[in-house]
């Protein structure tokens, strides 16, 4: 990044007194640490700003906040990091993610500054290369990341984990999905009929999914800790959507288990699929049916494997021609065709309200496998 | 209303190559590489109809499957054997870009080849030559030589994918800068 002295306002001091020489805040400062173009528009009026970023390439149609100068400043000036930070390569078009870009993004979305270590933690996870993030982002599917949340963070930034939490419950932690979204549009160029071939897209592609894990009401460790990761951390999931599943019928967890399961196996699954080698599963369980699971089958592991059971077809329900290529590949076993590789592809977490009755499968898109990564803050600032 | 600066949240393109790279040249003694997936079968009877052809013409042919399962332990044996591959050939044929992964990947790979100095070709169908266009601009050679077939194609009957082999050898040796014989290759 090129070091740029920056024509000093009339009336403005230089900002000797801020302890926190990485950027010098909303204020201005003495030495430009940000290397982005700067484009002149309307800056007041987000109807205005909306249409021109459109023109831009730059908007997903909804309003967005003018990244001025001055608030993308007071956004990193909340946040330890340098501007010039590479955070990561985003795919399809290998764009740098910059701590300066992510928050020109995550400012145009209205995240709020403190939802930074999260936006890079989920991009940090979505970047490594077994996520398949070029795969998913070029893809006919309609497949995002879906982006759950464990630890205090959840709590400290109003990530919804109990009623409403795929959608619907207000807060401001709304606009770290669509940030995510913003920076897959901006910096990776996921662009559709351009880049991305999607068929049908998806609205988590607009706003993006982030949830938590209701973890005090789980009978299981956390997620991230189960895949070695404990406290604040983000795991990434490639999904193909939300399938919601109704059982008012069930009173044991065998029951529910068997329901669930039952419910995931459909011959379209991504799962099922002989363009995808393998796929995983994310279920999200209410905490009612949670509680009644664990009480009858304690071993989260034994859950894993009677979804994964349940889950898998008779090879005889495809078409031959389906059929026959399965066969090719040697994934018909004992007449029967699996939707995850093993059981503990499977992935099992708590969230959603205490009304019950629910439970929500992510089908993956396959051929990526989920990350989790450790969301870390930097230094506190004033 | 009042106007100001905003910062532009896009990010760079990588540099670019814009030309083809080496022609294929006379195909007699050469080794052709042609690089099949798992998923399209008129991607196979094609490439088997133009393999008769470039045999035909005093070259050897060989074949590797790719697959979409590019991570974990399968993404690294797939890796190996594309490097494997890319070793043994002398001219790079890669499809099928027809759906967006694929197309992803089938780029990937021909850049691969291409970076490696192999003369290379990528071929895709109709609907997707502005992704694997797109694709190989911000994969630094928007010169990639780019085959295109007709869309749909795997949806279609043998005897209708045969006869788009036929029709579109010549157009494929054109795009690859080669030649079946002398007489062909002064030609081109």
């Amino acid at each position: 990044m090129s070091i740029v002295i920056a024509p000093r306002q009339a009336g403005q001091t230089a900002n000797k007194e801020t302890p926190n020489l990485r950027d010098c805040g909303p204020e201005g400062c003495d030495i430009d640490w940000l290397s982005s173009q700067r484009h002149a528009t309307e800056v007041d009026d987000i109807v205005a700003f909306t249409q021109y970023a459109l023109d831009q390439g730059w908007g997903d149609g909804l309003p967005l906040v003018p990244p001025t100068e001055a608030r993308v400043r007071q956004f990193l000036s909340k946040n330890n990091r340098y501007a010039d930070e590479l955070i990561c390569r985003l795919p399809p078009l290998d764009g740098e993610a910059t701590v300066e870009k992510i928050a020109i993004n995550a400012v145009m979305a209205g995240a709020e500054p403190a939802a930074l270590p999260v936006i890079i933690a989920a991009l940090e996870a979505m970047a490594i290369e077994d996520f398949e993030l070029f795969g998913q982002n070029t893809t006919t599917a309609p497949v995002y990341p879906v982006t759950v949340v464990n630890g205090a963070v959840r709590d400290r930034l109003d990530i919804p984990y109990k009623h409403g939490c795929l959608g619907g419950h207000a807060t401001r932690a709304a606009a770290i999905g669509r940030a995510i979204r913003l920076v897959m549009r901006n910096i990776a160029g996921q662009v559709p009929n351009v880049t991305s071939q999607t068929t049908f897209g998806s609205p988590g592609r607009v706003g993006g999914v982030v949830f938590g894990e209701w973890e005090e009401r789980s009978p299981w460790a956390p997620l991230a800790e189960r895949r070695g990761v404990a406290g604040d951390a983000v795991t990434v999931f490639g999904a193909m959507g939300t399938m919601n599943i109704l059982d008012t019928t069930s009173q044991g967890g065998l029951e529910f288990v068997e329901m669930i399961g039952k419910s995931l196996g459909y011959p379209g699954a991504n799962g099922f699929s002989p363009a995808m080698p393998f796929a995983e599963m994310l279920v999200a369980v209410n905490p009612i049916w949670a509680e009644i699971i664990h009480r009858d089958i304690p071993s989260l592991e034994d859950v894993q494997e009677l979804l994964w059971r349940h889950s898998s077809l008779d090879a005889d329900y495809l078409t031959p021609q389906h059929r026959g290529q399965l066969d090719a590949q040697g994934r018909v076993i004992d007449d029967r065709v699996y939707l995850a590789t093993q059981p503990k592809d499977i992935y099992v977490l708590v969230a959603g309200g205490t009304g019950g009755l629910h439970a929500t499968g992510f089908h993956s898109f396959g051929s990526c496998l989920t990350q989790t990564v450790a969301v870390l803050p930097g230094p506190e600032l004033d | 209303m009042a106007l100001g600066d905003v910062l532009d949240p896009s990010a760079a393109i990588a540099n670019d190559i814009e030309g083809p790279g080496p022609d294929a040249g006379l195909l007699a003694g050469k080794t052709i590489g042609i690089r099949l997936d798992e998923i399209w079968r008129a991607w196979d009877w094609i490439t088997e109809l133009w393999a008769t052809e470039f045999r035909a013409a005093g070259a050897t042919v060989i074949f590797w499957r790719s697959s979409q399962g590019r991570t974990g332990t399968e993404g690294e044996r797939i890796a190996a054997e594309l490097e494997d591959f890319l070793g043994k050939i002398d001219i790079a044929v890669v499809g099928l870009a027809n759906c967006g992964s694929c197309t992803g990947w089938t780029i990937r790979d021909a850049l691969e080849a291409a970076n490696a100095e192999l003369p290379t070709t990528a071929v895709c169908t109709e609907n997707f030559t502005e992704l694997a266009q797109a694709l190989s601009r911000r994969g630094g050679r928007s010169g990639l030589r780019l085959h295109v077939l007709p869309y749909p194609l795997n949806e279609c009957e043998r005897d209708y994918v045969d006869a788009v082999a036929r029709e579109h050898l010549p157009g494929m040796l054109q795009t690859m800068g080669a030649a079946l014989n002398v007489a062909l290759d002064e030609a081109v």
